[in-house]
């Protein structure tokens, strides 16, 4: 169904097929995008067409892009839904018309960035640095309150939507370190309350001093 | 003491890739925690009596005991008086890991120590209180009795 009137997007607008067609394999490494987000194949050559369709249409002229925007927005919206039943935070919008040509290789940074700012439509994601203590409220899955979590970020993971970062602190008299997914729609609320000035990226020499130094009230 | 410069606490980082000399290139291997597995020593925190039980083997795990499985232990060193003695042969449930343990939310957990809990071989507890931190997933593993008497669940 979503095939089929990807086909029919592709068909319809001429230009993008023969510059499809040159290019060395675009459904392997949308595969390879779409494996990894777990996307249905069917969806994810649509998604490449109407990404190069928008490039090559705009690189061209004005009027073949009139007529490829409304074909591959209606397939945009239907595959939407299908893709929004599987996936957490999946782009429902179509990017921002850019003049410039995307590369096939710049495919995943520019889905990374849909993610991210889908994300931050539901919640403001403050600058976070190591060194900044912060108190954190989670979503845990059959609960209705939000868990509270405190301590000081020993190291911040930065690799898109997938950003992490490392919270240490001393519960019950035992040092904790959690690593939570920033981006995550389980997070609901990050507040920095403090700041410790550090010399460094990564605090992982806290867990050999005294706990005196990871606890906060 | 004796012991290497990065070994903290003393006895307690058994599952510690151990180095002898500090050097930039090790940073990285001491922060990769392992699994538990034969000879690792780990604090008994319930007053069963025991305070270290050296592990002899792990009940589940192809590698190892990570955080939430039993294994079976014999005990190093125990208060005067308690329910079990120096040399018995115990099971427990590992409360505490040095290995982080993965959640399904992305989130992961590790704690600064390796600590379990003794039951005995139909899972229920030898001891009546639980101390420290104990991680949620012990829910999954049907040990509801150490959650209820936890001190705090993370």
């Amino acid at each position: 169904m979503a095939s089929a009137a990807a086909t029919a997007a592709v068909s319809g607008v001429v230009l993008p097929h023969s510059l499809l067609s040159h290019r060395s394999s675009p459904p392997h490494i949308v595969a390879l995008a779409s494996s990894f987000r777990r996307l249905s194949l069917c969806a994810s050559p649509r998604r490449t067409t109407h990404l190069v369709a928008r490039a090559d249409a705009s690189a061209e002229a004005g009027e073949p892009e009139a007529e490829a925007e409304p074909v591959s927005a209606s397939a945009d919206a239907e595959a939407g839904e299908a893709e929004g039943a599987v996936a957490v935070a999946e782009a429902e919008e179509q990017p921002p018309p850019s003049k410039l040509k995307v590369k096939f290789g710049e495919i995943i940074g520019i889905l990374n960035k849909q993610f991210i700012e889908e994300a931050e439509k539901v919640k403001t994601v403050p600058d976070l640095r190591p060194g900044d203590i912060i108190e954190l409220r989670m979503q845990r899955p059959n609960k209705r309150r939000l868990s509270l979590f405190k301590g000081i970020i020993i190291a911040k993971h930065k690799a898109g939507v997938h950003t992490t970062i490392r919270v240490r602190r001393i519960i019950a008299g035992v040092g904790v370190e959690i690593t939570f997914p920033v981006y995550s729609p389980r997070i609901k609320e990050i507040t920095v309350i403090r700041h410790k000035k550090v010399r460094r990226a990564k605090l992982y020499y806290l867990k050999h001093k005294l706990p005196r130094f990871s606890t906060f009230k | 003491m004796g012991s290497h410069g990065n070994n903290l606490f003393g006895a307690v980082s058994s599952s510690v890739e151990a180095v002898t000399r500090p050097s930039h290139c090790d940073a990285i291997s001491q922060q990769i925690r392992t699994f538990i597995q034969m000879r690792t020593n780990l604090k008994v925190v319930d007053n069963s009596g025991a305070k270290r039980v050296m592990c002899i083997q792990a009940k589940s795990g192809k590698y190892g005991a990570k955080l939430g499985d039993t294994i079976v232990g014999s005990v190093k060193e125990a208060q005067p008086r308690g329910k079990v003695k120096k040399g018995d042969v115990v099971y427990g449930v590992v409360v505490r890991a040095a290995m982080k343990k993965g959640r399904s939310d992305g989130s992961e957990v590790q704690f600064d120590d390796n600590a379990i809990v003794l039951v005995n071989n139909k899972g229920e507890l030898i001891g009546t209180r639980v101390f420290g931190p104990v991680p949620h997933e012990l829910r999954k593993k049907k040990h509801l009795k150490i959650l209820a008497l936890a001190e705090h669940i993370v």
